[in-house]
């Protein structure tokens, strides 16, 4: 079979550092790393082609310098990178990206699955997946927290959903993204490095995909960034306490109460 | 304990020593709270013993004072940072009074035009680097607990660590000291200047002198310019040897210095992975090598650890696994550091030893055990910094035995470790000191002569054997004959 992965390059969560007079994140000096979160997607790619057999090609839409995180996953052992890149997809919003995706996705002739992970640990949306589904008119199963059966034609997964897991069996070709409960991700090997600094990564522009001009970057973007500001956490804690063994049953009692309300039990 | 001639701590005296850290920075009274002061990281509970009373002191004149005072009352004074060492150094084995340096905990001095930074003792290790990270400098001492430990600690151990094949231990980047000494004089010794042959070498003295010479009181470290590249190799080895070998050609046939060479054998890898939940396929592998690599620049660094990955594959190794960026570095190091902490889950019995050989001698000592294990059914599993040969061999008492049987075997089993040691011309302690856990073995691998030296010393600063005694050697020299434990 053939799975396309697509990953994003971000900035490594431990060092970002917020900008505290425009709310912004300062990304000058920050180490960029393949998103953990789609390393994921990764990991399920690599053990249905241990299983199944398959080719993996990972695409990635970022600055020139985002090759560094396709090179990263053909080093854990994808076949293949591709990454989209222009100037013209500059600020993009997670709409224009998933358009741009798709084009990248057309141009490789499609997939029998395609891998994303949850979402970005930067922006933070969980949307350029569906999205990305949307424009390729694929069936999408999202919180995927195992892939159960790979049949001809069709995939058997388990979403992580409020209740518990739900079941669902989905035609191919779909997309999927992943949570972390899918597998743990290998890590890059020696033979993998040599593979990928030799690799041959092509870049893609606009002009190499079929998109209208209109619908890429900050013009084809919808979405507007009014304010950016940090959320105040407020915690509100009640102490509850129990002085000596008689009071122990009322406090317990209490806490039952306080978590009920909450609707945490 | 013959050398307990002390007095206790009076009502008297607790007044005193209110008036001179301040009544809210002083604990006694509490036993629960005493407690923690009682014990180190040292697993084996024999090695406690409750102080009087402790001190938070916040300056070298407070702590001046209490030396003062503790030597005209004869109460016994036992420093102690993070509590985080492994021979008991912290350990106030006649009672009398800790001085903790938690509130010394100020980074005095950032001085990037002399690569140097001064800091009080209290300061965590791992903050050292925090505060100079933006100058382009770091800190090369990397004990494996610098998360918690502080820097006075790491100095009075001459702490090593991860790093020490590539950066050498604490004592290389220690500079300047001021102390305080056992009579409660404050003296000031080097300062930031690379070199100093100002007569004898004090500052070497100091450092490394478990708490027994000095309380040191600030602390200046010599620092190196920030690697600009790093990378981490995690290396699967089916057999031990394979990997025991891959080490020294690493170095010789490869000519790379790699900043770490971590050692761990099937047992530890075992345990640290389950602590962990760590999905790294070790089924297969009876060893793992950790190898770091930095420098100036990521095409430098990846030459280095392409040529030293393809010679541990050409030793036969399993999987190459490398890591260059921090998440996934910290993955790999995460098992390593852990292993400690995993075998505390494991088995409450159980005792952490830290010898040091010459490293070709490596593979021998790694028999050693072996033979160890067979003779008197401990398991004894491994691991360490095979870069320059300082193993953490671990007993551990197997589930079945009674606590009695393991404390009366286990002093036969290590006195037959550190004769080993000593025959291959290695050491009981490269990096986590003698303390009075290891005291009694002192005589196997130091002459007589050799510890009257050392008591002659001890002796001149501290005639009244006020700071930390009962320490890496007796004074009384009739109770430090008997090796066999």
């Amino acid at each position: 079979m053939r799975i396309i992965v697509l990953v994003k390059q971000v900035p490594e969560t431990g060092a970002v550092k917020m900008d505290e007079e425009t709310g912004t994140m300062v990304r000058a000096g920050v180490e960029a790393i393949v998103n953990p979160l789609d390393l994921y997607a990764v990991e399920a790619a690599l053990a249905l082609k241990e299983t199944q057999g398959a080719e993996v090609t990972a695409v990635s839409m970022g600055p020139p310098a985002a090759a560094k995180a396709l090179r990263e996953v053909i080093a854990m052992g994808v076949d293949a990178g591709v990454l989209v890149s222009d100037s013209a997809f500059a600020g993009s919003d997670t709409w224009a990206t998933g358009y741009t995706l798709a084009a990248a996705v057309r141009r490789l002739k499609g997939a029998d699955l395609i891998l994303c992970g949850e979402r970005a640990t930067d922006g933070d949306t969980g949307q350029v997946g569906p999205q990305t589904a949307s424009f390729l008119d694929l069936p999408v199963a999202t919180y995927v927290s195992s892939i159960d059966a790979v049949t001809t034609g069709h995939i058997r997964v388990s979403r992580l959903v409020e209740e518990g897991y739900e079941g669902l069996d989905i035609s191919l070709p779909a997309l999927i993204t992943v949570v972390k409960e899918v597998a743990e991700p290998r890590l890059p090997t020696l033979g993998g490095k040599k593979r990928a600094r030799n690799a041959d990564i092509p870049v893609w522009t606009a002009d190499d995909l079929d998109v209208d001009p209109g619908r890429i970057g900050l013009d084809g973007s919808p979405t507007r960034v009014v304010k950016i500001f940090r959320p105040q956490v407020a915690r509100k804690a009640e102490m509850i306490r129990a002085e000596d063994e008689s009071e122990a049953a009322a406090a317990a009692g209490r806490v039952v109460e306080f978590m009920t309300d909450r609707g945490l039990l | 304990m013959a050398e307990c001639l002390y007095n206790r701590v009076s009502d008297r005296v607790i007044d005193e020593l209110k008036q001179i850290v301040g009544a809210r920075y002083l604990i006694c009274d509490d036993a629960d709270a005493l407690e923690a002061f009682s014990h180190d990281e040292v697993a084996e509970r024999e090695y406690a013993h409750m102080p009087e009373v402790v001190v938070r002191p916040r300056t070298t004149d407070e702590i001046a004072a209490i030396m003062r005072l503790a030597n005209r009352e004869m109460i016994p004074v036992t420093p102690r940072g993070a509590g985080s060492g492994l021979s008991g150094g912290a350990v106030p084995l006649c009672g009398g009074i800790v001085v903790l340096t938690d509130r010394m905990n100020s980074i005095v001095d950032v001085d990037p035009e002399n690569l140097m930074v001064v800091v009080e003792p209290g300061v965590v290790t791992r903050e050292i680097n925090e505060a100079i990270k933006g100058y382009g400098l770091f800190y090369a001492g990397y004990p494996m607990s610098l998360e918690t430990c502080y820097i006075g600690g790491n100095v009075a151990e001459n702490a090593g660590g991860g790093k020490a094949v590539k950066y050498g231990v604490t004592g290389r980047y220690v500079t300047g000291l001021e102390v305080v000494t056992p009579a409660g004089e404050v003296v000031r010794l080097g300062g930031k200047r690379v070199k100093d042959v100002t007569g004898y070498n004090l500052l070497g003295l100091m450092v490394g002198s478990e708490g027994t010479l000095g309380i040191f009181t600030e602390v200046t470290l010599k620092l190196m310019p920030l690697p600009k590249a790093a990378v981490d190799l995690l290396v699967l080895f089916e057999k031990t040897s394979q990997a025991i070998h891959a080490v020294p050609r690493i170095m010789t046939s490869g000519g790379i210095i790699p900043t770490a060479i971590e050692f761990m054998d099937r047992a530890s890898i075992k345990v640290a992975c389950e602590y962990l939940n760590e999905s790294l396929p070790w089924q297969d592998a009876s060893a793992m090598l950790i190898l770091t690599f930095d420098g100036s620049d990521e095409e430098a660094v990846e030459r280095e650890y392409m040529t030293a990955g393809d010679l541990c594959v050409n030793a036969g190794a399993i999987e190459v696994y490398v890591a260059d960026n921090h998440t996934t570095s910290e993955r790999i190091w995460r098992v390593r550091r852990n292993i400690p902490e995993a075998w505390k889950q494991y088995s409450a019995n159980r005792t952490t030893e830290d010898i040091v050989v010459p490293i070709a001698a490596i593979p021998e000592v790694l028999k050693g055990f072996e033979r160890l294990q067979e003779k008197y059914g401990i398991p004894v599993p491994c691991y360490g910094h095979a870069g320059d040969g300082n193993l953490h061999a671990k007993p551990v008492m197997p589930p079945e035995w009674s606590v009695e049987k393991w404390r009366e075997t286990l002093p036969r089993l290590l006195t037959d470790l550190y004769r080993l040691t000593n025959q291959l011309g290695g050491t009981i302690s490269g990096e986590h000191g003698i303390g009075h856990k290891r005291k009694k073995y002192m005589p196997l691998v130091c002459s007589k002569e050799h510890i009257a030296i050392m008591r002659a010393v001890k002796r001149a600063l501290d005639p009244n054997n006020i700071l930390n005694p009962g320490k890496i050697f007796d004074m009384d020299e009739s109770t430090s004959e008997a090796a066999d434990g």
